[in-house]
């Protein structure tokens, strides 16, 4: 789940739920998802000191059609501006391969843009790799669901 | 193996995608829409694609996991009209029993 640095009224109530997985125990979904949810907070708070500790540094993003580094979406996060917007977390499923974990899921962005409401519900698949005993974001990414 | 993938919509073959797909792999399209390894070899059965260039690659390796991102475009036929594309994608790959298999891509359409 993510965003792009706004004000963020972050609703979780639990919704992530772990899923599948394949060669790992539910410690290490339990760990994806809670640092997913960090991940969001941090953004909301443009938290960039927290975002480079869980981001590698050779990150990969793509959202909006391009390619973005973490060098990038981590100065998106810094100037992002005070427009208010809404993350809502829907489902997410984690799977597990060793030390990789993939999480598939959905969130619902709810915003205001040029004096309108808009709502978008995304579509999000994120890699994390254990590096030393911690999880790293390595690649991230969302698509608009459109049909 | 990057290349495999692209040929394989180009000449309508899906086993050689196969070999190279985990069974759980996971795919996020443009449209939003999740398709696993199934799902996508059925469609590479009715891909309309009759050129697919790689215009970069770059490739993240993680011990056993790369991560291999970049853009590329599509040249096809749809209903009698050709269209072009341009798509930008993030593709995981693990090394599992001794040979490399995609797990997830994401691609999305991405302006020229």
């Amino acid at each position: 789940m993510r965003a792009t640095g706004w004000l963020l009224i972050f609703v979780y109530a639990g919704l992530l739920s772990g899923g599948a997985q394949e060669g790992g125990g539910g410690s290490a979904t339990a760990a994806i998802l809670t640092l997913e949810q960090v991940w969001s907070v941090a953004e909301s708070r443009n938290d960039n000191h927290t975002l480079d500790g869980i981001f590698d540094n050779a990150l990969v993003y793509i959202k909006d059609g391009r390619l973005v580094t973490k060098g990038e979406w981590l100065s998106r996060v810094r100037l992002a501006g005070t427009q208010t917007r809404e993350i809502v977390p829907g489902t997410a499923r984690v799977h597990i391969f060793g030390s990789t974990a993939i999480v598939v899921g959905i969130y619902r962005e709810i915003g205001v843009k040029d004096g309108k409401t808009f709502l978008t519900q995304w579509r999000f698949i994120d890699t994390w790799v254990n590096k030393k005993g911690s999880w790293m974001l390595v690649a991230a990414g969302a698509s608009p669901i459109t049909k | 193996m990057e290349h495999v993938w692209a040929q394989a919509y180009v000449t309508k073959d899906p086993k050689a995608l196969a070999a190279v797909l985990d069974d759980a792999f996971v795919c996020v399209t443009s449209e939003g829409k999740v398709l696993t390894k199934a799902d996508v070899l059925a469609d590479v059965k009715t891909s309309t694609a009759l050129q697919i260039l790689t215009e970069s690659m770059v490739v993240h390796l993680h011990g056993d996991t790369a991560i291999v991102s970049g853009s590329f475009r599509t040249k096809g036929i749809e209903r009698g009209r050709p269209y072009g594309r341009r798509e930008c994608f993030v593709d995981t790959w693990l090394y599992k029993n001794e040979r490399w298999v995609s797990i997830t891509t994401m691609v999305t359409f991405a302006g020229d």
